[in-house]
């Protein structure tokens, strides 16, 4: 396999896309970037792009799920916005360290940065 | 007898070279490479199998900057694929080519490249002369196919490529008709494409971004909040196996969920996961007497060994004095350049610092001799513990009797300190109970009169104010910290593989879940059976009978158990009364793709469906031929360059040239 750079494979002539070590490293461009320049292009109305078929919102509404048991959960905690099914959750919900309750809020997508 | 599921924790192999046997070089055998986000997998189209399959990651060492020296930076090597045995050790050094199921970076994908071609041993000069048929994700970018046919064509000198959509070439691989619904269930997304007569219907089709990788991190991470003791042992790989053995579909979420609230269907479905874990050596049958000889026989041995140096420095010092003591004869006797010649080989400059010298050994032969004494006194054997608390009856029924008596007021204790710790934090918070009453105390104190303070329990006023943890809070710490040794000395301690095991619950019905109700995670898109009923509702009725009737379940995230039962279930419930559906699997979810590449690259007609180098240069990199199993080609419209906007800034600036006198 390539120790270095230099030795190259009998197959290739010059290396098309990687770099040597040390030399000045080429900025790819993400998925995010190629989508937006090519969102400003004036594309013929019937053609379909990458984000002309993403999936709609949902239109149900969400089914609200205990944060640390997965049991149907109708009630919220006040202080730490997680929700909780029954009474022992609620004890173990308000025993939890800060840093815990941050992960659960933030794998539920509840975080924001505001407060 | 309980069920406890042992982790295989699979090793990769590397990857052989393979044979490069004249057949195949002379013979222009077209490649085969399904590139996808999660593995990859290439193979000759004349072969039954892929010769290589390998996760489609690079693991590269980052340098270390610390070798500031003349040498040249030595860069680490590279791992790619099945290269990296320990995927754990590097997983922070992990790149893909990947963003989503879309290739961008191309330096990441070189390297596959070269990996790719190494392995199949080809040794020809300055090319790899082959046909290759690469996958492409669903409605590619224009800009990513153009990059990754300058490296195919200028970087490899490939002849031909072609480039088709894997999920479609599963479809027909399967053989189901020209007419299905595909569903596939990627790593990072979730396709759901109508084909209709052969024609893939591209506007209608839609993406979910979610996938194998969103639920995998999803799980990760709720193991990981749950049992936040064993964060470095619940690693991804780890998740991973979970998920593709042990996770299955519910066929009713709700209702699965609320049998889980039972205690009793607890008890007899939950899964122990053992994690591996290595027995301490303190259970090597050494009992609790035996560990208080050994700790005092260490302590008296310690004593020993600091009786001895003080001792040797003692006559070191004395040593010293002597000498310093002789020098100061010589000078009394009148030797004064005798004395010059000594203190110069003992580097003193004159008669005072000699003095001073003689002051300072003294006193620290002082000191020695003082903790030599003490030391001496304190070598008589400690005294016995107090009785009481700690002190364990030998008499088996009272032995029990004071252990159940020892964790009772362990636990009184304990409930003081939460009752206490939660009136503080109480006290802290505006507006509660707790609060008030401290404001009440305050305002009394304030309004207390002349005789505060006479009796002694006034004071006491003020533990109940202060908002920090006072001296009632420290003595029963303290007491605490006396009854759990006690407990723990005697009690029987669980055994030790109870202590690293992780009991899934819901979790494996939870984490697959996601792909119905993306909610779970914050996701704002419809789940797969809400975009499946969006997808239907853009044909006529007869086109969504043929579609429903003919559902076609592809992808490595199809494999979870009770996914085809589920989707019958959603169909039933989408679909008009006393309408038939049908949900087809795959036959080999993963490798599908592959084999309809193949079937594709060894068909007669494969040469009108590929981009020659000629097609490369005359059309640019973004040109794609469409065949069956393609998207669709939609050339890049130049940009607009707007003539209308006010010219450069500096147009109409005359600019004159100023003379300067110095």
């Amino acid at each position: 396999m390539t120790g270095e750079p230099e030795k190259l494979h009998c197959f290739k002539v010059e290396n098309k896309f990687i770099v040597k070590s040390g030399c000045k490293k080429r900025m790819w461009r993400s998925l995010k970037q190629i989508l937006a320049t090519d969102r400003a292009l004036p594309w013929p109305n019937d053609a379909v792009l990458y984000y002309s078929i993403n999936a709609p919102p949902t239109f149900k509404p969400t089914k609200k799920y205990s944060d640390i048991s997965g049991l149907p959960a109708p009630y919220v905690d006040r202080h730490s916005k997680l929700y909780y099914s029954n009474a022992d959750e609620f004890a173990t919900v308000r025993s939890l360290p800060m840093d815990i309750t941050a992960g659960y809020l933030q794998l539920r997508g509840a975080t924001t940065i505001v407060g | 007898m309980e069920d406890v599921l042992i982790l295989k924790d699979y090793k990769t192999v590397p990857d052989i070279v393979h044979e490069y046997s004249p057949s195949l070089k002379f013979g222009h055998i077209p490649l085969v490479i399904d590139n996808g986000s999660y593995q990859c997998r290439v193979g000759w189209s004349i072969h039954d199998e892929p010769h290589l399959i390998f996760k489609n990651l690079i693991a590269r060492p980052r340098k270390d900057r610390c070798k500031k020296d003349a040498e040249p930076p030595v860069t680490p090597p590279i791992q790619i694929g099945n290269d990296i045995i320990n995927i754990e050790a590097v997983r922070f050094q992990l790149k893909t080519q990947f963003d989503k199921n879309v290739v961008t970076h191309f330096e990441v994908q070189e390297l596959v490249c070269d990996y790719i071609f190494s392995h199949l041993g080809i040794d020809n000069e300055g090319s790899v002369p082959h046909p290759v048929v690469m996958t492409e994700a669903f409605v590619t970018p224009n800009y990513s196919r153009q990059l990754m046919s300058e490296l195919l064509f200028e970087g490899y000198g490939v002849p031909a490529v072609s480039y088709g959509v894997d999920s479609i070439f599963s479809m027909y691989r399967n053989d189901i008709g020209d007419t299905a619904l595909i569903v596939n269930m990627g790593y990072h997304t979730i396709h759901i494409i109508p084909v209709i007569r052969g024609k893939v219907i591209e506007e209608h089709a839609r993406r979910i971004n979610l996938g194998g990788s969103e639920i995998i991190c999803y799980m990760h991470k709720l193991l990981q909040l749950k049992y936040p003791v064993h964060v470095n042992a619940i690693t991804m790989s780890r998740i991973e196996e979970i998920l593709q053995e042990h996770s299955t579909i519910a066929l009713d979420y709700q209702e699965e969920i609320r049998k889980w609230a039972n205690p009793d269907y607890y008890e007899a479905n939950v899964k122990r996961i053992q994690l591996p874990f290595v027995q301490p050596a303190s259970s090597s049958g050494l009992t609790a007497e035996q560990q208080k000889e050994r700790k005092k026989e260490m302590a008296r041995r310690l004593l020993e060994i600091n009786a001895r140096k003080r001792e040797e420095r003692l006559a070191e010092d004395e040593e010293q004095l002597n000498q310093l003591l002789a020098l100061q004869d010589l000078i009394e006797e009148g030797d004064t350049e005798e004395f010059n010649e000594a203190i110069k080989s003992f580097e003193i400059k004159n008669y005072g610092d000699l003095q001073r010298q003689i002051s300072n050994l003294n006193m620290r032969i002082e000191k020695n001799k003082q903790r030599i004494a003490t030391a001496a006194n304190a070598e008589e054997p400690p005294e016995p513990r107090p009785t009481g608390r700690w002190q364990a009856p030998s008499d088996p029924e009272a032995f029990q009797i004071w252990l159940n008596d020892t964790r009772a007021k362990y636990r009184e204790v304990l409930v003081r300190r939460e009752a206490r710790r939660a009136r503080r934090a109480a006290m802290v918070k505006r507006r509660t109970a707790a609060a008030a009453e401290r404001m009440r105390a305050i305002s009394r104190l304030a309004a207390a009169g002349d005789d505060f303070g006479y009796r002694d329990s006034d004071w006491d006023v003020y533990k109940s104010i202060s908002r920090e943890a006072d001296s009632d809070s420290e003595a029963d710490g303290e007491r605490l910290v006396e009854l759990e040794e006690a407990l723990r000395e005697h009690e029987p301690a669980q055994p030790s593989h109870h202590q690293h095991q992780l009991h899934l619950a819901i979790e494996p019905y939870r984490a697959p879940e996601l792909i119905f109700q993306p909610s779970m995670m914050g996701n704002l898109e419809a789940g797969l059976a809400e975009c499946m009923e969006y997808v239907f509702k853009h044909f006529s009725p007869e086109d969504q009978l043929l579609l429903a009737n003919n559902v076609f379940l592809t992808g490595g995230c199809s494999q979870f158990p009770g996914l085809k039962e589920r989707l019958e279930k959603e169909l039933l419930e989408m679909r008009p009364f006393q309408s038939t559906h049908k949900v087809v699997m795959a036959q080999n979810p993963s490798l599908d793709a592959w084999y309809g590449a193949r079937d594709f690259a060894g068909s007669n007609e494969f040469d009108n469906w590929c981009i020659t180098k000629e097609d490369y240069y005359e059309m640019g990199g973004e040109y794609l031929k469409e065949h069956h199993a393609s998207n669709r080609y939609y050339k890049s419209p130049a940009p607009i360059i707007d003539n209308t906007l006010a010219p450069a800034g500096d147009a109409n600036v005359i600019k004159e040239e100023i003379v300067v006198d110095c």
